[in-house]
């Protein structure tokens, strides 16, 4: 139930360092799972973890072979399924999500048991064959892996924003991918994963979340038995000492394209959780965020240079990014516009129009995100570490109390880091 | 005010056509605090030659046309539109597709006043020359974007082979050439043809109170003048059965090929019910003959032919429609023979098991979708456009056959309707 906007997750710990977190709700057709599991994020860690996902999600013991698995899947009215690897911070997380269709809404059929089990079979009863993965899926899905790592080449803006990141911080929790790097996959054993498999089972950080229209207590109790996770004391993820610096501050690389990818990256002292957050939300809001924003305003609707020109705040790493797709002969004249737009900030050019409009368009970005299971999981999950109840009020309140002031402040906190340009041959 | 339930689904629908012409379709939803509103035109890319609205003779327009009056419907002489949005806390979009081109907006808080900016902003043109030129650069800067997109040529490239004369195989966009003949009368004309709210469906979904919110529609429309409401002409070209080209590859710098198999379909003349379990139809074929439990998917797999870009898809609307199958592969021709064998193949590969469980699949698929205010705002939309209703898919799902999947494959499944377009590496490049 919302009560002013507090969105209640019943939490209750299933074994020391697993928690589960029960939302019952009429919203959906639907239920929703996901059960996160986190570790420290290195190279090799997040390289492992993300075949590992791929492996989990092949098979398992009930179902040996992928096709047998989907099949099953299919039956049970396309329940969705799948293991997937990503990061917040300096932490790694392999989670499963299931989706379900909520028995009231199929006429003969029930499934909801059943897809319980089918949760306990793909976590604990791994397809092993003699005492490990079996060796022929882990190459294939080392390959999955290596051919998604080198997808990003082939996607030009994906693939400047990586560049940005390598060069912005180097070594460093924000430039390591969740699916680590082609030469950590390599490395992966049938043995060192499940290695790997048997710490994220008996060591990792475990939250359990359930969304959708179910009886609560009988709930708890059936995951209780369907997913028997012993004590842990989790390993404890500290946060990045941003010692990590770029190696240069510009860089222009070239390949076989039409259009010039300008990424620029920059600093800011506050993070997720500090004291000032609201007011560099607010910040990037007016910057770069949305359509009202100086960026999309000059670089595209005045100057015509861009199709999209925006920013975006990554509160974890305490780091904003700008990116737009731009003629290449236009590179210094786009350059110039968007370092313009900082010092407009910078010198207090901040309207009450952009300062309603971006508080507005927060609210109700964080609202809509809300209306999705996923949503509710994810706010939650992000916001629960702050040692506070969240709620949409006190955030629409801290948002509002944002002055004019407040955002200069910010904007007077921001240092550009490295610009990375890439373009076509004779650009 | 008209109203349709459906129970199964525990949903009610209402309906009313107003005076104007504009057919309006409220779905309240219980329990969610945002409101999804699209107001969407039966008008896009491949409306290329048609009668102006008050003439006799019929025209080409600029290709590129219907997205380029798209860009331009959010400027007004005093300013942006994303601008009211903004404030009044609204997400706005808008997109162009080959048959529609929709606006939207989705909000939490002042959604009567949203509403109005939509409904006002769509319906009251403001083009000159001098905003035109303006926005050639911005467009030009997206078509270029797309053209750097292995995986958007690819798409086009599929259909372009397929299609001898149809617009359907000319990008949505246009190109930097087409989009620079375009003038403001252009953009008046394409308008007034294309915008009379008798050629227009708004769908509001989400926390709303529909009779509320329908007499408030109606304030405004009713408010408004608009010509009587007449036919259009749209004109196009017969388009043969069989692809235009076979075979065909484009190099771009990729370090791993593309690949995709397209199959022309022969039946593209349907609507209401006889479309809706057509197409659903051949869409669990494929899934069967293609899907991740089938047998060719764990070959390919095995050995090594597709990644997890591995995708197929069934595109219908009147005058067109095609599957798309393909993967970004080692191997293209292995796999795209692979794929084609497999076709060819399919009565002896189908079987009334499998279609029963991806029967089972699909159904899943739609109750989880009906989560999603977009899916239904978006695919409503585009159903009654074709006269199908969304909510029917599950029951029609339900009473389909093996030999509705059979027959209906048969429509996108001889030699000559297939082809094959491939994305190679450029051989210059420097490791």
């Amino acid at each position: 139930m919302t009560i002013g906007g507090i969105f209640l997750f019943l939490s209750t710990q299933l074994a020391e360092g697993v928690n589960l977190h029960i939302r019952q709700t009429t919203q959906f057709k639907t239920v929703s799972f996901s059960i996160k599991f986190r570790a420290p994020l290195d190279q090799k860690m997040a390289a492992e973890r993300a075949v590992l996902s791929n492996v989990l999600q092949h098979s398992n013991g009930k179902f040996k072979k992928s096709a047998e698995f989907r099949s099953y899947l299919d039956d049970l009215f396309g329940t969705v399924l799948y293991f997937d690897a990503s990061k917040k911070g300096s932490e790694h997380t392999l989670l499963l999500n299931v989706e379900t269709v909520n028995d009231q809404y199929l006429q003969k059929n029930k499934v909801f048991n059943e897809v319980l089990d089918l949760i306990n079979t793909a976590i604990f009863e791994p397809n092993f064959e003699n005492g490990t993965f079996v060796p022929s899926i882990v190459e294939r899905e080392k390959e999955m892996v290596i051919q998604r790592i080198q997808s990003i080449f082939d996607d030009k803006t994906r693939y400047a924003q990586y560049r940005l990141t390598q060069i912005l911080r180097p070594n460093h929790p924000a430039s390591i991918s969740a699916n680590g790097t082609l030469e950590t996959v390599k490395e992966i054993t049938p043995e060192s994963l499940t290695k790997t498999y048997q710490s994220m089972i008996n060591e990792d950080r475990v939250d359990i979340y359930v969304v959708g229209d179910i009886d609560v207590e009988a709930v708890q109790k059936k995951l209780t038995e369907a997913l028997p996770f012993k004590d842990r004391t989790p390993k404890q993820i500290t946060k990045d000492t941003n010692e990590s610096k770029p190696e240069k501050e510009y860089t222009k690389e070239q390949q076989d394209m039409k259009q010039g990818k300008l990424h620029i990256g920059f600093s800011t002292p506050v993070r997720f959780g500090d004291e000032d957050y609201a007011k560099m939300q607010i910040f990037n809001g007016i910057f770069g965020g949305y359509a009202h924003s100086k960026l999309f305003m000059n670089v595209r609707e005045k100057e015509s240079l861009a199709y999209y020109a925006s920013s975006s705040y990554h509160s974890q790493y305490g780091l904003v990014y700008v990116v737009s797709g731009i003629e290449p002969s236009n590179e210094k004249k786009a350059t110039d516009v968007i370092k313009e737009q900082l010092e407009a900030m910078k010198n207090g050019e901040i309207t009450e129009l952009e300062l309603t409009q971006t508080k507005a368009m927060l609210v109700n970005q964080l609202k809509e995100t809300l209306d999705l299971a996923r949503g509710q999981i994810e706010i939650y999950d992000q916001y629960k570490d702050l040692g506070e109840t969240f709620s949409v009020d006190t955030w629409k309140e801290r948002w509002n109390n944002v002055t004019k002031e407040d955002v200069q402040k910010m904007a007077s906190q921001i240092e550009l880091e490295a610009i990375y340009f890439l373009c076509g041959k004779e650009a | 005010m008209k109203t349709i339930e459906f129970k199964q689904l525990d949903e009610t629908l209402y309906y009313k056509k107003l005076p104007n012409g504009l057919d309006v379709y409220i779905l309240p939803k219980k329990g969610f605090s945002k409101t999804f509103v699209t107001f969407t035109t039966k008008y896009g890319s491949i409306d290329r030659t048609f009668v102006p609205i008050g003439e006799s003779e019929a025209i080409t327009v600029p290709d590129g046309i219907a997205h380029f009056l798209e860009h331009k419907m959010f400027e007004k002489e005093d300013g942006d539109v994303f601008q009211q949005f903004s404030e009044s806390g609204a997400s706005a979009n808008a997109f162009t597709s080959f048959t529609r081109t929709a606006y939207l907006f989705s909000a939490t808080d002042n959604i009567y006043k949203s509403t109005e900016t939509l409904l006002n902003f769509v319906q009251e043109p403001y083009f000159t020359e001098k905003t035109v030129n303006k926005e050639k650069g911005i467009i030009g800067q997206e078509i270029t974007m797309y053209d750097d997109q292995a995986d958007w040529r690819l798409y086009f490239g599929a259909i372009e082979n397929m299609y001898h004369n149809h617009p359907v195989k000319i990008d949505i966009a246009g190109t930097i050439e087409s989009i620079d003949k375009i003038t403001a009368d252009h953009l008046y004309t394409c308008y007034n043809t294309f915008y009379h709210p008798s050629n227009m469906l708004l769908f509001v979904v989400g926390a709303i109170d529909p009779t509320e919110m329908m007499s408030f529609i109606e304030d405004n429309q009713n408010k408004k003048e608009f010509p009587e409401p007449t036919p259009i002409e749209r004109q196009f070209e017969k388009e043969p059965t069989d692809v235009a080209v076979k075979e065909r590859e484009l190099k771009m710098d990729v370090q791993k090929p593309k690949v995709y198999v397209g199959l022309k379909a022969k039946e593209t003349d349907l609507s209401g019910e006889a479309m809706l379990k057509h197409e659903l139809s051949v869409q669990i074929a494929l899934e069967c003959l293609y899907g991740r439990a089938s047998d060719f998917y764990t070959d390919v797999y095995e050995n090594g032919l597709i990644d997890e870009s591995f995708a197929y898809d069934f595109s219908l609307e009147k005058g067109y429609g095609f599957a798309l199958i393909g993967s970004d592969s080692s191997n293209p021709d292995q796999l795209a023979q692979k794929i084609k064998e497999v076709i060819n193949n399919a009565e002896n590969l189908l079987t009334s098991d499998s279609v029963e469980r991806v029967k089972r699949k699909k159904i899943g698929f739609y109750l989880r979708a009906l989560n999603s205010m977009e899916f239904i705002a978006n695919q409503f939309t585009r159903y009654e456009f074709n006269e199908m209703n969304l909510f029917d898919a599950v029951p029609v799902i339900e009473k389909l056959t093996l030999q509705d999947v059979v027959e209906a494959l048969k429509t996108i499944q001889g030699e000559p309707q297939q082809t094959v377009f491939k994305v190679l590496p450029s051989s210059e490049r420097a490791e």
